[in-house]
């Protein structure tokens, strides 16, 4: 099939080729297929290849799985594909590209909600313990 | 399109099967056998795969095309009426018995393989934000499934690749085999293959052990060893002959030092020439043993072989010498018959 050329996209569409993820499966039943799609289309319509697959529910291992077609992602992002955010970071996470700022931002902001709520719980534990004595005194 | 599409799909295949297949067979002549014990350096060990063993076995396993061919559960045909000269009939036969060695093909024997243990990259930021583990699997058409990048993300941030379990598990799921399942049948669990033994059925889960799982996997070996122990235990050796897996049954007793049952078993279903090729195997595995040098002194050939191997090596040397006697009786008392037949005519 004929792909259009950059160029052609580029400065007349002013659209490029996009590797993101395409909704599929049911009610409360996500199944994400890694596409390569111009970014204009539906997220769920005519792409140009699936390059992969992601399974964000995991199975009775505890297992998320995340198939890649690593030789034709690197095709598309030889031919200038753009990735997604959410791409990037699965990308990230499995070791093919470096960890995604995102990903290490986010993973900064939950340690520091999770120390605030262990400092705001252990605060709480002598307030309750003085409430306590108060009533038998 | 589309049309050029499929076609160029199905060239893909079938380039990608004979690829395979020679990859197979290149990796699995490379391969060391399975043996318990590792000789040093200097002798060379005779390998499962070396032609003289390969041999050997292929005439011990015998050709019982009844057996090969017995009924197999298949869609139902009519069956198939041809009328042939006599040529045409012997060369049909060649045909079934050319078929019938396919079939009879042994499948390797090799070690077990090595756990594997890589830790890509160790990321402490990532731990705890994640209840679940990430199975990345590389789905690139045109790669062995031995050399496929399959790692795994822990929720405590270390990327490690897969065990072999793992391995197996994803590539049978995005790249299914036809029969293997993805979880492991109970079947080959330790109570219920005791079950499958007592009803004599090694075969059919011999041939279910070998879909299921790798060569050189941990349960493979370990469901061939259970029924091989179980085999020599009971002196049911009849039920594999004429299969696939007699080769192995063999190569695995020769390796232990425990073929005293089988050669009993074989000279009293009158298969002498089978017993000489397996006492011949034996030494060739174990050439510094006591009865291969009294052979080298004595150069003993036919039943002399068996009787110099019951008298040193053996562990059941009176049941064996008593095996041989009946058996050499049976042939004089045979022997004066055809004679006193012969007189009366």
């Amino acid at each position: 099939m004929v792909h259009l050329s950059l160029n052609l996209l580029k400065y007349y569409h002013r659209g490029f080729v996009c590797i993101r993820f395409a909704l599929g499966g049911c009610t409360n039943r996500p199944f994400y297929k890694i596409v390569a799609a111009h970014n204009k289309r539906a997220r769920d319509g005519k792409y140009l290849e699936q390059l992969g697959s992601y399974d964000p529910m995991p199975n009775i291992f505890n297992e998320k799985l995340v198939s890649l077609n690593l030789d034709r992602v690197k095709y598309w992002l030889g031919c200038g594909a753009q990735m997604t955010k959410p791409v990037s970071k699965l990308l990230g996470l499995s070791g093919f590209f470096p960890l995604h700022p995102m990903t290490v931002t986010g993973a900064e902001r939950f340690h520091k909600e999770q120390a605030l709520k262990a400092q705001a719980a252990s605060q709480e534990e002598p307030t309750s313990v003085s409430e306590d004595e108060q009533p038998i005194a | 399109m589309a049309a050029l599409r499929t076609t160029r799909r199905v060239v893909q295949r079938a380039r990608l099967a004979a690829f395979v297949e020679r990859l197979c067979a290149r990796d699995v002549c490379s391969r060391s056998p399975g043996e318990p014990e590792v000789k040093a350096a200097g002798i060379s060990k005779p390998q499962f795969m070396d032609k003289e063993v390969q041999n050997i076995l292929g005439r011990i396993t015998g050709l019982n095309l009844e057996k090969v061919f017995k009924p197999m559960k298949q869609q139902l045909k009519p069956p198939q009426y041809k009328l042939l000269t006599d040529e045409q009939l012997d060369g049909a036969r060649h045909e079934a018995m050319e078929v019938a060695k396919e079939r009879l093909r042994m499948p390797p024997v090799l070690d077990e393989r090595e756990a594997i243990c890589d830790v890509l990259a160790e990321d402490k930021i990532l731990a705890g934000l994640e209840t679940a583990k990430y199975v990345f699997t590389d789905i690139t058409y045109d790669m062995p499934h031995r050399e496929r990048f399959i790692v795994v993300r822990e929720p405590n941030g270390v990327l490690r690749k897969a065990t072999w379990d793992e391995r197996d598990r994803m590539i049978q799921v995005y790249f299914p085999r036809d029969g293997r399942r993805i979880i492991p049948p109970p079947i080959f669990q330790d109570e219920n293959l005791l079950v499958v033994f007592a009803q004599e059925r090694f075969e059919d889960i011999l041939d279910l052990c070998l879909v299921q799982f790798e060569p050189n996997s941990a349960d493979y070996i370990r469901v061939h060893h259970q029924t091989y122990e179980y085999i020599d235990k009971h002196n049911k050796y009849d039920l594999l002959r004429s299969t696939r897996h007699f080769g192995g049954l063999v190569w695995y007793l020769s390796n232990r030092m425990r073929i005293d049952g089988l050669l009993i078993d074989m000279i009293q279903r009158d298969l002498m020439d089978d017993a000489v090729s397996v006492v011949q195997l034996y030494h060739m595995l174990h050439p510094e043993c006591q009865s291969a040098n009294e052979t080298n002194v004595q150069q003993a050939k036919g039943i002399e072989l068996i009787k110099v191997f019951s008298h040193t090596d053996s562990k059941k040397g009176s049941y064996l010498e008593l095996a041989l006697q009946v058996y050499q009786e049976a042939i004089s008392s045979s022997a004066d018959q055809d004679a006193q037949r012969k007189e009366q005519n």
